[in-house]
């Protein structure tokens, strides 16, 4: 018999895929008014980070089954929301409070970069791969998430005018669909749009972040959010001009993961929680979603299949 | 884990195709063929050149949590995604389909979102499945509320023929065509089977009997194929019903064909992306009812009406002379 091959590339998907560590720990998030406390306030952030993030490396050797695990360590600037001081200014003394606490930082980014990081539109990616958790009932007809911009954990309270039609006139409570007998119904704010320009809500740009940490995002099958050697010199003096992920530390660990951990004050809890709601209602790269699989699987490490349940959390107490 | 998106073994798979006209003047070449496919900012729409010119989208995925369709009256809840997506074949012929696939059991109580979102295209039963009574169930279609394939492509649909790009200009009219189609499982040691029903105006049930380990996308793929070839030679029987070729209009019934020349006779290649598996399936449709000989019969009807009315153009322009 005779045998043909006949290929095009164009019509065929491909994914290529990362280097992994076991676990990405975010040492914590830089905002402005964190900045504008000055170095003691840096300082007492990566004191309190410290054990944590001494926790959470015992953890994750625990789980690598008798292998030395690889770690990378990563911090996020928010650039996005407000533009404060140069990178120049912020670098050092941000590298410098983390050593005296005797912690490395590997990887730096800017929240901008979840966003748009060169030039690849991330968090618009990521908002053409909600999947709503349908409530019960759902067969198929749901307005898509992207006309709202909200994205929920179950049902909303019915809106007054529907309600005024129904005859008892009750009040409805909302449902959180996976409810353990009584609900935490959370509603989240995706973005907003004002003048024709869409700003991304936190928790986006969060569940973005933690998206690229667990490595499941690409673009027409090719990495995003890459990191950048940095050069020995100095840091710019413009926010732009620095990488969206710099890597600091030569001899890093990879830094996408298997897993996340992130170490933050407990402030941030609601975020987080909007976070794993949104990260919960994701559809990640499916070509990337196999290769962590195979990869996990080949290396022996045990790796969740919900992609929420890769990330984990220490709040330490604090504002 | 080296668990992911594993579940039992599918014992049922199940979608619906909608075929049209793409409504544009001129056929779409593949850059913007790229545009309306684009359902994704993230993901390539595939584009193919031979053996002829095809686009199909990327995956979407809508989430269910719902009753499905039985026959014999059965509660059965599933919970999961269906995968909606869409194709365009020479720029001319959309197709926007649903599909997914049950497993014979699946967990007793509906499990986080997360679990269902590593199995694209999986939608789970609540406790085990009553196969046959669900694929008549799905085949006759269901009550309201009860899952509803076609439901999910006509809302992909709706949503590409509102794209921009498209100028809204068909260049004839035609009818919409719906399939839909279930796969069950054959006994081990047997072949694919087929049962192809014009059902009601516009509607097509395909019943698939499909050895195990059968690729599922080869099966939606040949349903994609089938619908496609089954609306060409819907709407060539259509242009030709009524036509009155040898009565004193015939000069104006040969014109009207013209819009099948320009568009659609070139339309016509079974299998052209059709896995090899499963072309047996096609060789027999061709047996019984024979669709390729319809439709070169066809064809050449109009080829013969076309050279009959040229005769006179000829000999007019030869006295002329």
């Amino acid at each position: 018999m005779t045998d043909a091959v006949f290929r095009e590339t164009a019509a065929e998907p491909l994914t290529r895929s990362l280097p992994l560590s076991h676990l990405s720990l975010e040492l914590g998030h830089l905002y402005m008014e964190d900045f504008e406390g000055g170095p003691e306030r840096l300082r007492r952030h990566f004191e309190s980070v410290k054990p944590w993030a001494e926790a959470a490396r015992a953890d994750a050797t625990a789980r690598a089954g008798g292998k030395r695990p690889r770690i990378s360590t990563c911090f996020l600037i928010d650039d996005y929301f407000t533009r404060f001081s140069t990178p120049a200014e912020v670098v050092p003394v941000l590298l410098a409070e983390a050593e005296r606490a005797g912690l490395v930082i590997d990887y730096l980014a800017r929240e901008s970069g979840c966003a748009v990081a060169d030039k690849v539109p991330l968090a618009e990616s990521v908002a053409g791969r909600l999947v709503e958790s349908p409530p019960p009932g759902s067969y198929g007809l749901r307005p898509p998430v992207g006309q709202t911009g909200w994205l929920a954990n179950g049902v909303r309270t019915p809106a007054l005018r529907a309600q005024a039609m129904r005859r008892s006139g009750a009040w409805q409570p909302p449902q959180e669909t996976a409810a353990h007998r009584h609900s935490v119904f959370l509603d989240v704010e995706l973005w907003d749009d004002k003048d024709g320009h869409r700003t991304w809500s936190c928790p986006f740009l969060a569940a973005v972040w933690q998206l690229t940490r667990l490595g499941l995002l690409r673009n027409e099958g090719e990495p995003v959010f890459v990191a950048r050697a940095h050069s020995s010199g100095g840091f710019p003096s413009e926010w732009d001009q620095l990488a969206p992920l710099l890597q600091l530390n030569a001899t890093a660990a990879p830094f996408n993961a298997y897993r996340t951990c992130s170490v933050l004050p407990s402030r941030f809890l609601p975020v987080e929680h909007a976070v794993r709601i949104i990260l919960d209602q994701t559809e990640v790269d499916a070509g990337a979603l196999r290769q962590v699989a195979e990869r996990s699987d080949r290396e022996g490490v045990a790796v969740p299949d919900s992609v929420a349940d890769r990330a984990s959390y220490v709040f330490y107490p604090g504002w | 884990m080296g668990t992911l998106g594993r579940t039992r073994p599918t014992t049922l798979a199940c979608g619906e195709v909608r075929t049209c006209l793409l409504p544009t003047s001129q056929a779409l070449d593949l850059r913007a063929a790229g545009h309306v496919l684009r359902l994704r900012a993230d993901e390539r729409v595939l584009a193919s050149e031979r053996p002829n010119l095809y686009a199909l989208s990327p995956d979407t995925l809508m989430g269910v949590d719902c009753a499905l369709p039985a026959s014999n009256g059965a509660k059965v809840r599933a919970v999961g995604t269906v995968v909606a997506r869409a194709a365009l074949t020479e720029g001319r012929v959309l197709q926007a389909g649903s599909f997914f696939r049950v497993p014979d059991t699946g967990p007793d109580q509906r499990q986080p979102w997360g679990h269902y979102l590593v199995r694209p295209g999986v939608v789970e039963p609540l406790g085990k499945l009553p196969a046959q009574a669900v694929a008549e169930g799905l085949l006759k279609g269901g009550r309201p509320g009860e899952l509803d394939p076609g439901l999910i492509a006509e809302g992909l649909l709706t949503r590409l023929l509102r794209h921009p790009l498209l100028d809204q200009k068909s260049p004839f009219k035609s009818r919409r065509t719906r399939l839909r189609w279930v796969a069950l499982p054959v006994p081990d040691g047997h072949g694919p089977s087929i049962d192809f029903t014009v059902a009601e105006d516009d509607l097509r049930t395909v019943r698939l009997g499909i050895p195990e380990g059968t690729d599922q996308t080869a099966v939606v793929r040949l349903c994609e194929d089938l619908a496609l070839h089954d609306w060409l030679l819907t709407t060539l029987v259509r242009m030709l019903d009524g036509s009155r070729f040898g009565s004193a209009d015939g000069p104006m019934a040969v014109l009207a064909l013209r819009p099948a020349v320009d568009h659609l006779m070139h339309l016509w290649m079974p299998r052209a992306r059709v896995d090899r598996k499963l072309s047996a399936l096609w060789e027999a449709l061709e047996e019984r009812p024979g669709f390729s000989r319809q439709w070169h019969t066809l064809v050449q009807r109009i080829r013969d009406q076309m050279a009959l009315q040229a005769i006179p153009l000829l000999r007019e322009a030869l006295t002329a002379r």
